[in-house]
């Protein structure tokens, strides 16, 4: 209420450059992933590296922080390795995760792997939808049961990952 | 950091799993013998593209609806469909097995991916947003036609 107006764009200038590092790094963990040579066979199965810098966003900073890392990461690397198509899935996923994300810390019950394996598994989910609805057809829930499990364990291991880079951070 | 895992990331995990082992046990209750009046559908674009029978050997050229402003492109079967569209995908039936050994797309996911040859599997293309699947049990406890 009796913010400044000097303070008031300081905390916004602060807030564009965490976001600015944060989406330039996981920018580069998203280019690392796109470059590593591998065919699961189904899209939506990585491990989401990128998806570290969101979580520790999210639990450093904010979800508005974890947001914007998140779409402007996405956006970027769409344009740059992944395809326009291949964003509009990712962005799906993602806007599913964040919500998801976002209300499991906010039950305080969750730890950071618990936070992240919903994450991965919500964000597979968002990514099938997507598709359902865009071929028209719910058989393709036929790959249900595959990406929920490469969710769950994609978003194990980046909590984990998560986990101790926090740790240190804190 | 309270703690690294707590109860609830344990139930989570159990109730996840459950889940996925379901729905994993539902979709091979599904998955049944194509029988001999087993057909091959393919879908482009959410709407019916063609039927055939899993028992005739046959190459299919699919363009995406994205060729053409209503309806679909008609194929010339005697050309590559490279040379005629810049949006498809070839599905091939042989032997009871069917392949998608063609795509437009940059993924390649549904070239990649395995045949399939039972009721109720399918190959989806989703930049061209076709679906093939195999549908019918046939057998002749079922075969009744209605």
């Amino acid at each position: 209420m009796t913010q400044s107006p000097r303070k008031k764009s300081q905390s916004s200038a602060q807030f564009v450059a965490r976001v600015a590092v944060m989406a330039s790094l996981a920018l580069i963990f998203s280019y690392v992933e796109a470059i590593i040579p591998y065919n699961p066979g189904i899209p939506g199965i990585k491990l989401g590296i990128a998806n570290v810098v969101t979580v520790i966003a999210l639990y450093r900073f904010g979800w508005k922080e974890a947001a914007s890392v998140s779409v402007i990461r996405i956006v970027i690397a769409g344009l740059l390795f992944n395809g326009v198509f291949g964003m509009l899935y990712s962005l799906a996923g993602a806007v599913v995760s964040l919500i998801g994300m976002i209300l499991l810390k906010k039950t305080n019950l969750f730890s950071v792997a618990g936070v992240s394996m919903a994450a991965g598994v919500l964000h597979n989910l968002g990514q099938l939808l997507v598709a359902a609805a865009l071929i028209e057809d719910l058989r393709i829930f036929f790959y249900f049961p595959v990406l929920l499990f490469s969710g769950i364990a994609a978003g194990i291991l980046v909590g984990i990952i998560s986990t101790l880079v926090l740790r240190v951070i804190k | 950091m309270k703690q690294y895992i707590r109860k609830a990331d344990i139930i989570l995990f159990i109730v996840l799993i459950a889940l996925g082992l379901a729905a994993s046990a539902a979709l091979s209750l599904s998955r049944t013998a194509a029988g001999s009046d087993a057909k091959v559908i393919i879908e482009s674009g959410g709407s019916l593209y063609a039927e055939y029978p899993l028992g005739e050997d046959r190459t299919v050229i699919v363009p995406s609806p994205k060729e053409g402003v209503s309806g679909f492109a008609v194929p010339d079967d005697s050309k590559p469909a490279s040379e005629q569209f810049s949006h498809y995908n070839v599905v091939v039936i042989q032997d009871g097995h069917v392949s998608v050994t063609e795509a437009s797309c940059k993924n390649q996911v549904c070239v990649h991916h395995s045949d399939i040859s039972y009721s109720g599997e399918s190959i989806v293309c989703l930049p061209n947003r076709m679906v093939v699947r195999i549908e019918g049990k046939g057998g002749s406890y079922d075969s009744i036609t209605s």
